[in-house]
């Protein structure tokens, strides 16, 4: 939500997440390196750089991949969430070292363009323990490429949220092409039974966390709310909201957001024009709602960002009525002013 | 605008749920079996050596 162009709008909490995971990663790479030579005299210095750099993005897109159903179980993970894309970018870098090193290993000393070798010099798509495992790593690491290079707001912007995000649902694709990389590949050759245990406990792991966390946004999805009078539908109790905090329920197919705040209720689109994060998730702020993803913020009674940003999001009339909050099922154009329901002690608003 | 991509992402997962640990377990239960080098007779058919990439 930037009125003046910065190529990343670097905080606090920005660099000491980059430096958190910058030195974890090195870290990780020089006990891999360093106990790999001690425990493996036989495996040069480019295979334990392939395997450190390997297992270190596997590794990482794990952790990528989890943090997203995480937020959506437990808030207390959501400061993870807000400089994902540089995991994701560093998960691609670290892919990249693998894969160039790989290619510099096994493919680059023979008469065929290393590329070429790489792509054709194992055609058995029919053998499962034969595969040739290193193209669906190829392919992964193409999908991690065009991820990376599109993960500024830059293209989320001009791309919009809804096909910026289609795109890098692309990222699970890149996750079943890695698992067949590393099933079909490493574990092929691999006499011990410790990287099948940690992958498939890793596997098990990333889809557990996925299928409940969507289990529960059906839930809410699936919720009905009953009609009230003049078009409106019953949308929760006024008591069940907390003080600058949002009640969210599902209207006519999308989610909106309940704000009690100084006495007053009122309801926008759940969805926050950055990056589709869940506004009702967030609080209060200087009289904002702020996204709980990125800070995004919006004026709970216009929906529109505070000037001179010029993000706006739909708002919703509402009533009170016998303690109930009342929402009109047809959201506003995104930026129209509704005044809030005031709440009264007689419980219904004025 | 947001519900679809929610129903996308759901039966995403539902059929990686279904593939990759079809896909995993496949792929350990037809590896290659590697001779062990304790009852090998012959020098050649040792194991692979720890750490050698395939």
């Amino acid at each position: 939500m930037s009125h003046q162009y910065q190529a990343i709008g670097w905080n606090r909490q920005k660099r000491v997440y980059d430096v958190v995971v910058l030195a974890a990663v090195m870290l990780y790479i020089a006990l891999f390196i360093g106990l790999g030579a001690l425990l493996f005299p036989y495996a040069t210095a480019e295979t334990l750089i392939i395997r450190a750099a390997g297992s270190a993005a596997f590794l990482l897109l794990h952790v990528v991949l989890c943090i997203g159903p995480l937020c959506r179980l437990d808030s207390r993970f959501l400061p993870l969430l807000y400089n994902r894309r540089h995991l994701g970018v560093v998960t691609f870098l670290l892919g990249a070292v693998h894969g160039i090193f790989a290619i510099i290993q096994f493919h680059s000393l023979g008469d065929k363009d290393p590329l070429v070798s790489l792509l054709t010099s194992n055609e058995n798509f029919r053998s499962l323990p034969d595969f040739p495992f290193q193209q669906l790593g190829f392919l992964a690491l193409l999908i991690l490429f065009l991820m990376a290079a599109t993960s500024h707001d830059f293209w989320l912007r001009n791309l919009t949220p809804p096909i910026w995000k289609t795109l890098h649902m692309l990222v699970y694709v890149a996750y079943a092409l890695l698992i067949g990389h590393v099933t079909l590949g490493l574990l092929q050759s691999e006499t011990s039974p410790v990287l099948a245990v940690v992958t498939g406990a890793g596997l098990v792991t990333v889809l557990s966390l996925h299928l409940a966390a969507g289990s529960r946004e059906r839930t809410v999805d699936l919720k009905e709310l009953n009609p009230a009078g003049k078009g409106f539908v019953d949308a929760c109790s006024v008591e069940s909201i907390p003080e600058k905090c949002a009640a969210v329920v599902s209207v006519s197919g999308e989610r909106v957001a309940i704000f009690k705040f100084d006495g007053k209720i009122s309801a926008i689109s759940n969805v926050c024009r950055h990056q589709n994060g869940p506004l009702g998730e967030g609080k209060i702020i200087d009289g904002c709602v702020t996204c709980p993803w990125h800070g995004y913020q919006y004026l709970p009674e216009t929906g529109g960002s505070p000037p001179p940003f010029t993000e706006k999001v739909s708002t919703f009339q509402t009533q009170i009525v016998d303690g109930r909050v009342w929402i009109d099922p047809k959201p506003k154009a995104p930026g129209t002013r509704v005044e809030p329901s005031k709440i009264s002690v007689s419980g219904v608003s004025s | 605008m947001i519900q679809p991509l929610r129903n996308t992402h759901r039966r995403i997962f539902l059929a990686l749920a279904l593939l990759l640990p079809a896909l995993f377990l496949s792929g350990i239960a037809f590896r290659h079996t590697w001779p062990v080098s304790a009852k090998s007779k012959s020098p050649t058919l040792g194991s692979v050596p720890p750490g050698a990439t395939r």
